[in-house]
């Protein structure tokens, strides 16, 4: 669905490139994470696959469009939820989704379904300027939707939501998965991208540096730990052993023979962790 | 169709903005300074005050009668009373075609009216060889061609006669034959329209895209599958319209039925659109209006240079021609003279939409490579 191969952008156009040598596919149906701090390149390697930004250097083909001479009509075929809500203020939220949906050649799905797969069918009278920062953030993401996108472009899309909103619109993001949508999804949160993603991509000073599934990445670099509880005497203590570390196993057996233990479970390690173990970055 | 949808949604959103009610707002207030502030007809006569209290009375009914004689169509001598400073004073006034003739009672009140007034004054003196002497008062500005030619007159360096053989034979050619002249109000008209609908076309544009740049709009749009070109000319669509709209709030109430609507609509549409594409090259620059304000001020001021010569047409320089608004003002002051030299208008008109194609295309260019700036 998206083949990008050596691609460079430097807005200053000089050789200070904010994106430099990504080469990267994604499949058809598949959620790929982009992955980054601030600042590393996840935008602008979305703002040229969008065509927001003009290719400079590379090839780039999305959904079957060289986006070289890029086409409106491809603009058919894809969804772009933006991190900066930008609805009409001035427009209701009904307004705001029937004027978009008329700027689409192919079907599109009705506004009432989207204001209430979002939560907003009783907000859509509302001009779109009154909404919360939560609700003007689920509007651009239901607009997102309303051509039935096989490509969805999602930048941050749980970003300022409460924990009960963020979990719906991760549903409605495995949802359209399921029907085949693929999902290039940009974020600097690791947990709904080891949630969502099946293959996560980390980029840090505009170098893509990891592509792999989460899986694949904790199992070649995370650690997996054992973290037990047990009483000794009068005290609580707490361990965290390694399952490879044969010092480690030894211990967790003397442990488990000797004291009652209170807890115990297996640790993995975070995608945060292994992108830290990877980049020597932080993800803020 | 995608243009029509972004068109209505424009003409929907602008009619929620304050900027809209700007436009239509501003075009009342400039009526209203039209009907109230700018008299229809101003007087052309000049005020001119002479003193003749120490001639005698022989002398003072000698020059009332060469002026009664000068004029085509019997005048009568009035009675009347002016103020000077604190004071009231008699005089004989004489309305000609041409002037106001005041023959003052006072010389303290000539000498104010010269002094204090500024006002064109003359003293007639009795010579001692019983001829008379022309004092005039004057305010230091006056040329030496004109000081020569009173020398010429009171001094009989050159007769009477010679003057008149001299005039006779000169060759006065009538270019145009009754010409159609405007009142005040219709001479400003022009003005208006031209500074209403351009300059402000080009403010009010740019306000509305740094507010949709603001609102990151622009963006969502560039992910459909619509056209760029449709969102900026969905835009000018509607400043189109604004200035039709405002500009029939001026001419209606003014000239009624009495120009061509066809042509007005045409170079108001040009003008709009050519002035529109402009902005949208402007903003196409800068991220918001506090950025940009420096050039917007400096081409409005360079816009707004063609307003001298329009209303001191001794100064017309060559460059001025340059300028855009010298044809626009040309041009709606040629409808609204009644619109005679329709190849004026249209080749204004041409050039208007040739100017504002050529914008357009460059603004389109350019907002299509400046999506994410903003």
């Amino acid at each position: 669905m998206i083949t990008v191969k050596n691609l460079y952008h430097s807005y200053s156009k000089d050789d200070q490139y904010a994106v430099k040598d990504v080469s990267f596919e994604i499949k058809e149906g598949e959620i790929f994470g982009f992955l980054g701090p601030s600042g590393a390149g996840k935008s602008t390697t979305q703002g040229i696959l969008t065509g927001l930004l003009q290719l400079q250097k590379g090839e780039v083909n999305v959904a079957g469009y060289d986006v070289k001479h890029i086409k409106n009509v491809m603009f058919n075929k894809i969804g772009m939820s933006f991190e900066q809500s930008n609805v009409y203020s001035k427009m209701t939220g009904r307004e705001n989704l029937a004027f978009y949906r008329k700027l689409f050649d192919v079907e599109t799905r009705d506004p009432e379904e989207l204001l209430k797969l979002v939560g907003l069918s009783d907000k859509g009278d509302i001009k779109a300027g009154d909404y919360s920062k939560g609700m003007k953030h689920r509007l651009t993401f239901a607009r997102s939707m309303i051509n039935h996108p096989t490509l969805w472009f999602l930048d941050e899309p749980t970003t300022g939501l409460d924990p009960a909103i963020a979990s719906e619109i991760k549903g409605i993001i495995k949802e359209e998965n399921k029907k085949g949508v693929t999902v290039f999804l940009t974020t600097h949160n690791m947990y709904i991208a080891d949630e969502l993603c099946d293959r996560v991509g980390f980029i840090v000073d505009g170098r893509l540096v990891l592509i792999d599934s989460p899986k694949n990445l904790k199992l070649q670099y995370g650690e997996k730990f054992i973290e037990v509880e047990y009483v000794a005497g009068d005290e609580i203590i707490k361990e965290s052993l390694s399952f490879v570390n044969q010092e480690d196993i030894g211990r967790l057996k003397i442990i488990l023979d000797t004291y009652p233990i209170q807890t115990m479970h297996t640790k993995e390690a975070t995608l945060e962790e292994i992108f830290i173990k990877v980049t020597g970055r932080g993800l803020v | 169709m995608k243009l029509w949808y972004s068109f209505l949604k424009e003409l929907q959103l602008s009619s929620k903005s304050w900027y809209f009610y700007i436009e239509v707002g501003m075009a009342f207030v400039l009526l209203l300074i039209l009907l109230i502030a700018v008299p229809e007809k101003s007087d052309p006569r000049i005020d001119e005050y002479l003193y003749a209290g120490d001639l005698p009375q022989d002398y003072v009914e000698v020059i009332y009668r060469s002026i009664l004689d000068e004029e085509d169509e019997a005048i009568t001598p009035q009675q009347v009373e002016v103020q000077v400073g604190d004071g009231v004073y008699e005089a004989d006034l004489f309305v000609t075609d041409t002037r106001n003739l005041y023959f003052i009672q006072d010389r303290e009140a000539l000498r104010i009216l010269a002094e204090e007034d500024r006002e064109i004054a003359v003293e007639i003196l009795l010579g001692s060889e019983g001829d008379m002497i022309y004092r005039y008062y004057l305010q230091g500005y006056e040329s030496q061609r004109l000081k020569n030619l009173y020398m010429i007159l009171h001094n009989n360096l050159v007769s009477p006669s010679f003057i008149q053989r001299h005039m006779e034979t000169q060759t006065v050619k009538t270019l145009e034959e009754s010409p159609v002249t405007l009142n005040n109000r219709e001479n400003v008209l022009p003005v208006f329209l031209t500074y209403n609908g351009s300059l402000m076309g080009l403010f009010i544009i740019a306000a509305y895209i740094f507010l949709d740049k603001q609102e990151g709009i622009i963006l969502a749009y560039a992910v459909t599958a619509s056209k760029v070109w449709h969102y900026l000319l969905s835009k000018i669509g509607v400043l189109m319209v604004t200035m039709l709209g405002t500009s029939l709030i001026l001419v209606v109430p003014m000239m009624g039925f009495g120009v061509n609507y066809l042509n007005l609509f045409l170079l108001v549409t040009v003008s709009a659109f050519a002035f529109s594409s402009l902005g949208l090259v402007l903003t196409s620059y800068y991220r918001d209006m506090m950025q940009s304000f420096g050039v917007f001020y400096i081409l409005i001021v360079f816009l707004m240079i063609p307003n001298i010569s329009y209303f001191t047409p001794s100064w017309e320089p060559q460059w001025i021609h340059f300028l855009p608004t010298y044809h626009l003002l040309e041009g709606f002051k040629e409808i609204i003279l009644g619109g005679d030299d329709i190849r004026y208008l249209l080749s204004v008109s041409g050039g208007y939409l040739l100017c504002g194609l050529v914008l357009f295309w460059f603004a389109n260019h350019r907002f299509k490579k400046t999506l994410t700036m903003g």
